[in-house]
């Protein structure tokens, strides 16, 4: 029976306090015959007393602990606070409103001991709203595959299971707790595969999502293929649209040159266009070098390797390989 | 707050002489109070704001000193406090060489003040002096930051018109709506809060705002308004155009500091569909036989995409900017004790463990 020596659970809860005592016995049930866990929820600044039932939880069992962050501040900073928190081998994030169902945990622990440094939930049968929820993170999800070259189906899924490795490795920032698969691999270089895991529909407390999120969702997708890229060389993608505006640029200015020896006289707008389209090219290379130079100094600050290695061959289960 | 082994801050309050299960801080490790007075503009008699300002803190027995940083054109000023800190008053004078504004003065003032907890008051009288404690009580406690909102507010009606049209445009651009009284400039503060903010330009009016940003909770106390802070104010065009300025880059800052694409990229998509729209336009007439060489839309059109490119490849490298920084500014979260989330349900330690709450 693989089993890490510690599996910390991470559980963000905003306003939950319906689903504490609930999510706290699925997780013992689902854990107890398995081996050594601990659970931690993050109480990202509730007002309708989550905060007193976890301080009643924690009383109850010492593998339980809560940190109470003083305000509101996020999914992604919420689950960051978790992730650094977590002390074992192997950690588990999963949603606090029992959508995500913790006897799903072992499976996908096990899954993650037959090499993989992520292992995410999909969920099968969703229990949600069509409309608003199904629809499109259906569509999401197809365009985000597409995009970041990580074959994931369901990204939103929060049930997911890491290796210490990837923890110590993973920054998350900003909103990307949707796109941890993709900033995962793009980022550590994670092996990452799926699950089908069940889903619940909402058995207390109010969805905190909604279709608002469409704009910032697409702008942090341009963000991540950006990220694939500039990793190494953002020069290069820089380069590479400059050169084709450059391109387009010389197409214009060939066809007005053209055109001056046939009618014998210039026309205005055409080579005004190739002079901007010029001016955009050499902006966007002024930009590249930039941005080579933020990724430059920041190199210096980074940890030596941002790759998870492992040894080749055989899959390895928990404290096999060394750190 | 419930003794279950809670834990808000690192500093002298919660850290030393207290047990993990979370006894009450002692009367004796009250921490000491640092009070910052830059001087800038329209000052007091200085002497008489330390008189007014140090009695009750005297008076509740606290340890403190006064730090008065001061402009090279108020010199004469500090000559009583010269006077005052000879007779062994716990006073430092410090002056600067040139004009460097408030939020300098004030850092200034930090980095020599020897005690915990910062308390800034301007250099004439905003609030009763009497409050201060109950302004104080809050981070003596171990809360993070306490600012003084002046109420009951004896104010001439400009004043009030000036605060009320200045909290609009803080609501209007979503920032503020927290606190009552921004302007207010009495604050309280813990020494490692102050630290992790991010205090410079001219955001030392914005304090509590850039405190509740970075995840700290902030206490507003009512302390009545002094009334030597009643005569009118009346400024010049200039400094109104800056402090609107000021706020719309708190209003930046606040919002897209994490996510830059998510401003640039909507200006950019804006031109390019506005751009593109007009390109589609001329290429079907172009299609239908007319000639566009020399339409000067075409220019607009071409502008328009090009700019919206631009914006979009600018915010692109705003992106790799936050992300390349993300682990160093992650490891700077973790130095910072001060914004550490309480705890609950911690196992005693154990010394042999590696592991540090």
């Amino acid at each position: 029976m693989i089993w890490p020596n510690l599996l910390s659970v991470v559980v963000p809860m905003y306003n939950e306090v319906g689903n504490v005592r609930p999510v706290v016995e699925a997780v013992r049930l689902a854990l107890e015959p398995e081996g050594p866990w601990e659970l931690i929820v993050v109480d990202d600044g509730s007002t309708d007393g989550t905060r007193e039932e976890l301080e009643r939880a924690a009383g109850d069992d010492d593998r339980i602990r809560a940190i109470i962050l003083p305000r509101n501040r996020g999914q992604t900073a919420a689950l960051r606070t978790g992730l650094r928190e977590a002390r074992g081998d192997a950690v588990v994030t999963m949603d606090g409103d029992l959508q995500n169902d913790p006897a799903d945990i072992p499976r996908l622990v096990r899954t993650l001991y037959e090499g993989f440094d992520l292992v995410t939930g999909f969920r099968e049968e969703r229990k949600d709203p069509m409309i608003t929820r199904r629809i499109p993170s259906v569509v999401a999800n197809r365009i985000i595959r597409w995009i970041t070259g990580v074959s994931i189906r369901d990204n939103g899924c929060s049930l997911k299971a890491y290796r210490r490795e990837l923890v110590d490795r993973l920054y998350l920032y900003a909103d990307f707790h949707r796109f941890i698969p993709a900033l995962a691999v793009s980022t550590a270089g994670a092996r990452v595969t799926e699950v089908p895991v069940r889903h619940h529909a909402r058995r207390s407390g109010r969805s905190k999502y909604g279709l608002s999120r469409t704009w910032k969702v697409v702008s942090d997708l341009l963000v991540l293929t950006m990220i694939r890229s500039f990793r190494e060389r953002p020069l290069v993608p820089y380069v590479s649209a400059a050169l084709l505006t450059f391109a387009l640029a010389a197409a214009f200015g060939v066809r007005s040159a053209l055109t001056a020896i046939e009618m014998g006289q210039l026309s205005m707008v055409f080579p005004t266009v190739t002079a901007l389209l010029t001016g955009l090219a050499a902006y966007l290379v002024m930009l590249g070098l930039l941005a080579e130079a933020a990724v430059f100094h920041a190199r210096e600050r980074m940890p030596a390797t941002s790759y998870l290695l492992r040894p080749a061959g055989a899959p390895e289960g928990p404290g096999e390989r060394s750190q | 707050m419930k003794p279950t082994g809670t834990r808000a801050l690192n500093g002298e309050a919660a850290g030393s002489g207290q047990s993990r299960e979370g006894a009450e801080p002692t009367a004796r490790h009250k921490p000491a109070i640092s009070v910052l007075v830059p001087v800038s503009e329209r000052p007091s008699a200085l002497e008489w704001i330390y008189a007014e300002y140090s009695a009750p803190l005297r008076q509740e027995s606290l340890t403190f000193e006064f730090i008065f940083i001061v402009e090279p054109k108020f010199q004469e000023l500090t000559l009583p406090l010269e006077e005052l800190r000879k007779e062994g008053e716990p006073i430092q004078v410090l002056q600067t060489s040139h004009p460097i504004g408030d939020t300098g003065l004030i850092r200034a003032g930090a980095e020599r003040a020897n005690h915990s907890i910062l308390l800034t008051l301007p250099p004439y009288p905003r609030i009763e002096p009497d409050r201060l404690p109950a302004l104080l009580a809050p981070v003596l406690e171990g809360k993070p930051m306490a600012v003084a909102r002046r109420w009951p507010r004896r104010d001439s009606w400009l004043n009030r018109l000036q605060n009320r049209v200045f909290h609009l445009l803080l609501t209007s651009v979503g920032s503020g709506g927290q606190i009552k009284d921004v302007a207010c400039g009495v604050r309280a503060i813990h020494r490692e809060v102050f630290d992790v903010l991010p205090f410079y330009g001219d955001f030392h009016r914005f304090l509590p705002l850039l405190a509740l940003r970075a995840g700290f909770e902030v206490v507003e106390v009512e302390a009545a308004q002094h009334p030597g802070d009643r005569q009118p104010r009346i400024y010049g065009p200039g400094v109104y155009l800056r402090r609107v300025l000021d706020v719309l880059g708190l209003y930046f800052l606040m919002r897209f500091t994490d996510k830059p694409l998510r401003f640039f990229g909507l200006v950019g998509s804006g031109g390019i569909l506005l751009g593109g729209a007009i390109l589609v336009v001329l290429a079907v007439q172009r299609i239908g036989g007319q000639a566009i060489a020399d339409r000067p839309l075409l220019l607009l059109g071409t502008l328009l995409v090009i700019l919206g490119v631009q914006a979009i490849a600018l915010g692109l490298v705003g992106e790799v900017i936050v992300h390349v920084n993300a682990p160093a500014r992650e490891r700077s979260r973790d130095r910072s004790t001060a914004q550490e989330p309480e705890r609950v349900g911690y196992p005693p330690l154990d010394p042999d463990s590696d592991w540090k709450p």
